[in-house]
């Protein structure tokens, strides 16, 4: 069935399509198979959208959100999106506070479903973020932050989604690999895959930002999301952007896909994976996978950062000091 | 054995400034007394007084984080990359 009352219950259940052309080993007893989850196909067009809707409905529950309630969040974009499309269906206003050094689409994108943007600086990035929006509800103690860091419900959307859609996909699942931002991916996901699949590798790409973006007068102003648990992850890669970027256009070029800059860092962490395993003899079994990973969201919302023009040096060179996650 | 290590802005000032410098070293841990050595007081920003990763310290061997491949007892080859890199918030 594929028809639904609202936009607000067309969420989740996205494709799960191979990448025969990108993955080391598509046939044979034993290949090693790429397969992405298109969280593009979302209402808003991310994998925010299911995060979003889950902490609003948690809200509504408990109590916190009533109608006329203001939402608060720091989100250097899709969450913020996603929560403005919620929030203008729902009943809420909606304060982001974002970093300034995220690409223009986000922007304009918040401004049309009616969502109020505080900027912070480009230099603190998300961490700013996180600190400003603190300082601000503690002003306005009526807004209400569901503060996706920290929010159990950002989690247990993807442990009640994400998680048994894949399985149900793709029963010989052997690796999950997505991007760690909130971790409410990787966490949620990850903690399903691991009760149902024995030996399951959960992998987490996280994106190399420019200088610019580490900007923090020292190491205890650090921050790791209240989510995050590092026991539910078995292998944790950095990626440049030079790397994300390469992955992008590969993506596109090979298989068609259309994906934002993380789903390029995400990728390029799944093939590393991935080729570790194909260097192994082709007749070890131990050498099978089926390796899923998650396509955030699609290119659109980049066009103006030059990700997808140029050589892949210029692009990256423009992306540096943005925030391309 | 000559490895690559990256330091990240605010650590710079126990490198005189530089990006990247050289240390030795089979395993993280061995690196960063080596590290220390030639740039003292580093090795007290990336680990606690017990000798953990500060919490707030990620440290990369080729891209990947130590944490899941034996931590401080990671084992290092020459040409190896060591990124560290302040643990910032993403999303």
């Amino acid at each position: 069935m594929t028809r639904y009352d609202s936009l607000l219950e067309a969420f989740g259940d996205t494709p799960l399509v191979g990448l025969p052309r990108l993955s080391p080993r598509w046939d044979g007893e034993y290949p090693v198979r790429l397969w992405a989850k298109l969280e593009d196909r979302n209402p808003t067009g991310s994998i925010k959208d299911r995060a979003a809707l889950a902490m609003v409905r948690a809200a509504e529950a408990d109590g916190r959100l009533t109608p006329g309630c203001t939402i608060l969040e720091p989100t250097s974009g899709n969450t913020g999106i996603s929560l403005a499309m919620v929030a203008k269906l729902r009943g809420y206003g909606l304060v982001c506070v974002m970093p300034e050094n995220t690409s223009i689409e986000r922007r304009q994108l918040l401004e049309m479903f009616g969502a109020r943007i505080i900027s912070s600086p480009a230099a603190g990035g998300s961490n700013q973020a996180v600190a400003t929006a603190k300082q601000l509800a503690q002003q306005y103690p009526d807004w209400v932050m569901l503060y996706q860091y920290g929010n159990k419900a950002n989690a247990q959307a993807h442990y009640e989604g994400t998680g048994p859609e894949l399985l149900r996909d793709l029963p010989t699942i052997t690796h999950f690999v997505a991007g760690l931002g909130t971790t409410g991916t990787l966490m949620g996901t990850g903690r399903y895959l691991r009760e149902k699949v024995p030996d399951v590798e959960i992998i987490a790409a996280e994106p190399r930002y420019g200088e610019l973006v580490y900007g923090l007068r020292n190491i205890d102003e650090g921050f790791v999301p209240e989510l995050y648990d590092d026991s539910v992850l078995t292998s944790r890669f950095s990626v440049t952007s030079y790397d994300a970027l390469r992955r992008t256009r590969e993506l596109t070029e090979q298989e068609g896909m259309f994906a934002g800059v993380s789903t390029g860092a995400i990728l390029h962490a799944a093939l590393s994976v991935a080729d570790r395993l194909a260097s192994k003899d082709p007749a070890d079994p131990s050498g099978r996978a089926d390796i899923a990973f998650i396509v955030a969201d699609g290119g659109w919302k980049y066009l103006s950062t030059g990700a997808y023009s140029g050589s892949l040096q210029q692009a990256a060179e423009r992306l540096e000091g943005q925030l391309w996650a | 054995m000559a490895i690559e290590v990256k330091i990240p802005t605010i650590l710079r000032t126990y490198t005189a400034g530089a990006k990247s410098v050289e240390a030795k070293g089979d395993t993280v841990a061995a690196l960063i007394d080596d590290l220390d050595g030639n740039h003292p007081g580093l090795k007290g920003r990336l680990l606690t007084d017990g000798g953990e990763l500060h919490r707030f310290v990620n440290v990369y061997v080729n891209d990947e984080d130590v944490r899941f491949t034996g931590s401080l007892d990671t084992k290092l080859t020459d040409g190896d990359v060591v990124t560290v890199l302040p643990a910032v918030a993403g999303g």
